[in-house]
């Protein structure tokens, strides 16, 4: 390791604190997506410059908590490869959680989304309780998430407390911060990126430490995860609670943003599928940068195929959207971020040609 | 001090006994071998100690506590660590975070279980493999991560699940002394190997397993004077060997 290292940052050590910096990150791939993930953040910010259509805008808000929902799912099925699929119902719940808070006991939003994260972690415990102790893995575990959103829907549609099948939503009058209600788009964003840039530290956090190399080993062996002294059922526990928490903060984002909610449109697999699933995938599930790069090509292109296709015969768009995802996982098993990986360590090896040799010796 | 004692466990699968009143035990600093035909039950054996099977009856002992029934992840923390007959790696993680998953074991720091995994790496000569994606080392190298792996969760006792078996000639003696020096700082070691040089050479007890029971006990010489041994299993490495 050491030697390796060194050899790659041997060459030109005066340097400026910036060119230092820019060199540790270069060495770095994981500094690379998070230093990529936080530009694309900035880019974002200073979007409204430049976009002044509401309607653009829009689309880049959604974007953004795509890949902040995308994070909070890459956590549990990219980094410890538990199949929850149907993680939307953790952003539903979320949803339905602040809306309640606002609506029926005049409790704002920014206390509301933080509650919705821990009654999403409190489904997310559940979950983790009940698959562990009936040994649901994989493919069992994935039917249970969905069995258990269809069911939610269902309890949804006839609780009056809820609203039940009118749903809910936010009253609109007299905007303000305290309310997190808006009459132009600027603030929404500004929002949703402080969620983003906290997704995406917490998780580089969570991928650089223990936790989740424990996660990640989970993904790879279970069997040998547990042989080395990793506790699978406390780990795969504190992967959903951390994935469950963080979309029932987006779903409560959402709600806010959204201002309405009814059970068919957030207990919903194709819902799941474009808001929580599509990023990670087409980004490169398991990555760092996968789910923000994901979401800024999944979302405006899901709208620009709607936007195009929508005249003509209903359904071409889920034809295509669908062929798009389709083909993303088949040509792209590492998403967008892979590509890109691999282009970055074809122009590493190029400018430091000794490192790939000095392996190939200890090979050897 | 008796390390490991494995007292009649019995562990059946359905109507199969795999495993039929094994007993078992190991001190300090040494290397046991664990040998019998395919299908004796070594494997399962070795499942029983490090927790990945409850057995049906019998209890496993190890430090004075008894460890029967405890989880994997509970006993390798004790000081009880395994490698996998069929290598394991986390195809996907470089080698020095493969073994880093094994010093975190004792650790919560970062800085302190890459130490540790590079010691680890070190003792199996694999410095300067370290940065490579595990998927990619040949089945060599694999098995030295496998025990790397096992080692930086620093274990009192080590055991190995055929660790030589599809290596090169060799490779195997680079192994074998290898295996020698972590039991020179004081590692215990039981092997389950089919390599006869491997035993042979290492172990300075061999314990022969047969249809799940232990048919012999003893130093190397005694092993393979054995008739009931000679019979049931080292015949038929011979005719392997003749192969």
């Amino acid at each position: 390791m050491s030697a390796v290292k060194n050899s790659a940052s041997g060459p030109k050590p005066a340097r400026g604190p910036l060119g230092r910096l820019w060199h540790a990150i270069w060495a770095d791939w994981d500094l690379m997506q998070l230093a990529i993930s936080v530009l694309l953040v900035v880019a974002i910010g200073f979007a409204p410059l430049v976009i002044r259509s509401p309607y653009y805008l829009g689309i880049l808000i959604l974007a953004v908590l795509y890949g902040y929902v995308g994070i909070s799912w890459n956590i549990v099925a990219g980094f410890a490869g538990q199949l929850l699929i149907a993680h939307i119902i953790f952003i539903a719940l979320g949803a339905y959680t602040t809306v309640v808070l606002y609506t029926r006991f005049n409790i704002m939003p920014w206390i509301g989304i933080p509650a919705s994260g821990v009654v999403a972690a409190g489904l997310g415990l559940v979950i983790a309780l009940i698959t562990l102790r009936y040994g649901l893995k994989a493919d069992y575990f994935a039917l249970f998430t969905i069995a258990l959103m269809v069911a939610l829907k269902t309890l949804f549609l006839k609780w009056e407390f809820v609203g039940a099948a009118v749903g809910m939503g936010l009253r609109l009058n007299e905007p303000s911060w305290e309310k997190m209600i808006f009459s132009t788009k600027e603030p929404y964003l500004y929002i949703g990126l402080a969620l983003l840039l906290a997704g995406i530290l917490v998780q580089f956090w969570i991928y650089r430490s223990k936790l989740g190399k424990y996660f990640l080993a989970l993904r790879e062996d279970e069997a040998a995860a547990a042989a080395l002294g990793v506790n699978t059922s406390l780990y795969k526990t504190l992967a959903l609670l951390i994935g469950s928490a963080m979309g029932g903060i987006g779903g409560g984002y959402y709600m806010m943003y959204v201002t309405f909610v009814e059970p068919p449109q957030v207990f919903d697999l194709g819902l799941n599928v474009e808001l929580v699933l599509a990023a990670p995938i087409i980004g490169g599930l398991g990555s760092l940068l996968g789910p923000v790069l994901g979401a800024l090509i999944n979302k405006p292109l899901a709208e620009l195929i709607r936007g195009t296709l929508t005249a003509g015969r209903s359904g071409t768009t889920l034809i295509v959207y669908g062929a798009f995802l389709v083909a993303s996982i088949l040509f792209m098993p590492r998403g967008i971020t892979g590509l890109i990986q691999d282009g970055y360590l074809r122009l590493k090896r190029r400018l430091v040609p000794e490192r790939e040799e000095e392996v190939r010796r200890d090979i050897a | 001090m008796t390390l490991l004692e494995v007292q009649g466990i019995v562990k059946q699968f359905g109507g199969l006994t795999a495993v039929n009143d094994f007993s078992l035990s190991l001190d300090r600093g040494d290397i046991v071998g664990l040998i019998g035909p395919n299908g004796a039950g070594k494997t399962t054996a070795f499942n029983v100690i490090a927790g990945f099977y409850r057995p049906n009856s019998g209890r496993v002992r190890f430090g004075g506590r008894d460890i029967t029934g405890l989880r994997p992840d509970q006993i390798c923390k004790l000081g009880l660590a395994r490698t996998f007959q069929v290598v394991r790696p986390f195809g996907a993680l470089s080698v020095l975070e493969n073994v880093m998953i094994g010093a975190y074991a004792r650790t919560n720091d970062k800085a302190t279980a890459k130490a540790k995994a590079e010691e680890a790496l070190e003792a199996l000569g694999m410095t300067g493999l370290a940065e490579r994606a595990a998927r990619d080392l040949p089945i060599a190298g694999r098995k030295r991560l496998e025990i790397a792996r096992a080692l930086a969760t620093e274990p009192q006792l080590l055991l190995l699940d055929e660790t030589m078996a599809g290596l090169r000639s060799a490779e195997t003696d680079e192994v074998i002394e290898m295996v020698r020096k972590l039991s020179q700082r004081g590692i215990a070691i039981l092997l389950v190997e089919h390599v006869m040089k491997v035993v042979m050479s290492l172990a300075q007890r061999i314990v022969v397993l047969h249809h799940g029971e232990k048919i012999a006990e003893g130093q190397p010489s005694e092993i393979v004077r054995d008739r009931q041994v000679i019979d049931a299993y080292l015949g038929e490495v011979e005719s392997d060997a003749a192969r």
